[in-house]
């Protein structure tokens, strides 16, 4: 049988999730990476290649974590850029450039008050100053704008945006590092104020702080390593950036199409043989957009999907076991690849799926990325 | 403390500002694939062409969706208020605030027109109503 996966994850590490003012962006990068390296059985001196982001500054990184990699590069602090990061370094490995890549992620958002929305908004491209007269700011009435036209085109309703907070925050309620445990009810939803209609508080994810790293080497390396590897089995990337400070008329779906289309062919999988999705939720409407783009039902039957349950563990496709970013933490989808890794390790404790091969991440945004990850690597 | 967020008229899109001020949407033209624009850029993202000229189109086109904000971002702007996306006749897509109709009567693909609303003495903003005869 051909050896459909070369590289894989084989170490993760995460900070605690919350507020920690005593800690910048640099700090809990360090601590995340101290993490994964352990958890892979590797050593510091092991790491020849270094992706930060959103940690300011690559070369102060290295300097605080005391690294010389071979191959060094910095992102910036958009959610996007998780699975860029993780595609990027999978090339990287398969190329020979690098053989052990760290991916660092450090957030201070809560400590250091970061605003999405306002006169500082630099959300889209290039800012959204023209349209501050009139208002319009902030990633929340961008995916509000989104969401609207999705109702009035398919019916969908606020309920069905509901019942993807609801769900996550009952899977957080099963994830001791998540920031909110407590489950609500439907109509706790439905109370909750709004902050840009229809979307209510419990649409928003969550502005906390944190840090996150991964480690990937190549599949051969990986079965010495002291973790099960977690195989990239498959990943496709897309963009749609051109036109892109207005929301897209297909919300995602060509990109998110051609993205999961190449990262299914690459596995050599289909739908049916996927167990847990990990759908970057950076606000509820994005899961129901990613369901349809990625293919997992109909174009706007995205509301009566997950009105049918199959989000929830136990459902047919359990997503964002960890509760995501609505209610776990917001990393910026790089804890959803943690708990994607974590799942097909089969290491998630009580929101663990059953029989868990395959999870597939997926993001989507002005750049899509889709990672299928495997437990086998072929 | 009221004083709400302002444009700067200075700058690339100043042809925009002062063709609001005397009652016409202006926005760019390719000057060789004739591609509409807005806001200002240098080049045509269509054809990558540097000549262009700025041109008053029809001050019409539809609502594709809206929001209603109940969260204060601004000083100065009364809560809840409501932004409108709008694609003019001509393609190009605008935010603005939606003028004599309230939220729960926006649909989608509404049809509507430019209402110019001298903000300050330098600053007219472009909002806009239902077409007139065009009510459901």
């Amino acid at each position: 049988m051909v050896d459909r996966a070369s590289v894989a994850v084989v170490g993760v590490g995460h900070t605690r999730y919350g507020s920690f003012p005593e800690y910048d962006a640099y700090d809990l990068g360090v601590l995340a990476l101290k993490q994964a390296i352990a958890d892979a059985g590797l050593k510091f001196t092991d790491i020849d290649g270094l992706i930060v982001n959103r940690i300011p500054d690559y070369q102060r990184f290295c300097e605080i974590a005391g690294l010389d990699p071979a191959y060094v590069s910095i992102t910036p602090g958009q959610g996007r850029f998780s699975g860029i990061c993780i595609e990027t370094a999978a090339a990287l490995i398969r190329s020979g450039a690098a053989k052990t890549i760290a991916l660092v992620y450090g957030n201070n958002g809560r400590s250091s008050g970061d605003r999405y929305g306002g006169a500082g908004d630099t959300y889209g491209s290039g800012g959204g100053g023209l349209w501050f007269p009139y208002g319009m700011t902030s990633p929340g009435a961008f995916h509000a704008l989104m969401a609207r036209r999705h109702m009035a085109l398919y019916g969908t309703k606020s309920e069905h945006f509901g019942i993807v907070a609801k769900t996550f925050r009952d899977h957080a309620a099963l994830n001791p590092a998540a920031v909110m445990r407590t489950p609500y009810t439907l109509a706790d939803y439905q109370t909750s104020r709004y902050i840009c209609e229809p979307l209510h508080l419990f649409d928003y994810c969550l502005i906390n702080d944190g840090g996150v790293a991964l480690v990937l080497t190549a599949a051969a390396r990986a079965r010495d390593l002291a973790q099960p590897p977690a195989y990239l089995r498959g990943y496709g990337m897309a963009t749609a950036l051109s036109d892109s400070t207005f929301p897209p008329d297909d919300f995602w779906r060509a990109p998110a199409k051609e993205a999961a289309a190449d990262s299914f062919r690459m596995a050599g999988l289909v739908h049916d043989d996927i167990s847990t999705l990990m759908i970057y939720d950076n606000f509820t409407p994005t899961v129901l957009f990613s369901l349809e783009g990625f293919g997992y039902c109909g174009v706007g039957e995205s509301g009566p999907f997950v009105a049918e349950g199959h989000l929830a563990i136990g459902g047919r496709y359990p997503s964002n076991t960890s509760g995501g970013h609505l209610s776990e933490s917001y990393m910026q989808g790089w804890a959803l690849n943690v708990e994607a890794v974590q799942q097909v390790r089969g290491a998630c404790g009580a929101r663990q799926v059953e029989n868990c091969h395959f999870a597939h991440y997926m993001a989507a945004a002005p750049v899509v990325t889709s990672i299928i990850y495997g437990r086998e690597q072929s | 403390m009221t004083t709400r967020p302002l444009p700067s008229i200075e700058g690339p899109d100043k042809p925009f500002w002062l063709g609001l001020r005397q009652r016409e949407v202006r926005v760019q033209r390719c000057g060789d694939c004739r591609t509409y624009r807005f806001p200002a850029t240098r080049f045509c993202a269509h054809c990558r062409s540097e000549t262009f000229e700025w041109v008053a189109v029809e001050p019409t086109g539809v609502v594709e969706t809206w929001c209603v904000f109940h969260r204060q971002y601004f000083e100065g702007l009364t809560l809840p208020y409501t932004v409108i996306q709008v694609r003019l006749k001509c393609g190009i897509r605008l935010f603005s605030n939606p003028v004599g109709v309230e939220a729960d009567a926006l649909r989608i693909d509404m049809p509507v027109e430019a209402v110019f609303e001298d903000t300050t003495p330098e600053v007219t903003l472009l909002k806009f109503q239902p077409t007139k005869g065009d009510f459901q």
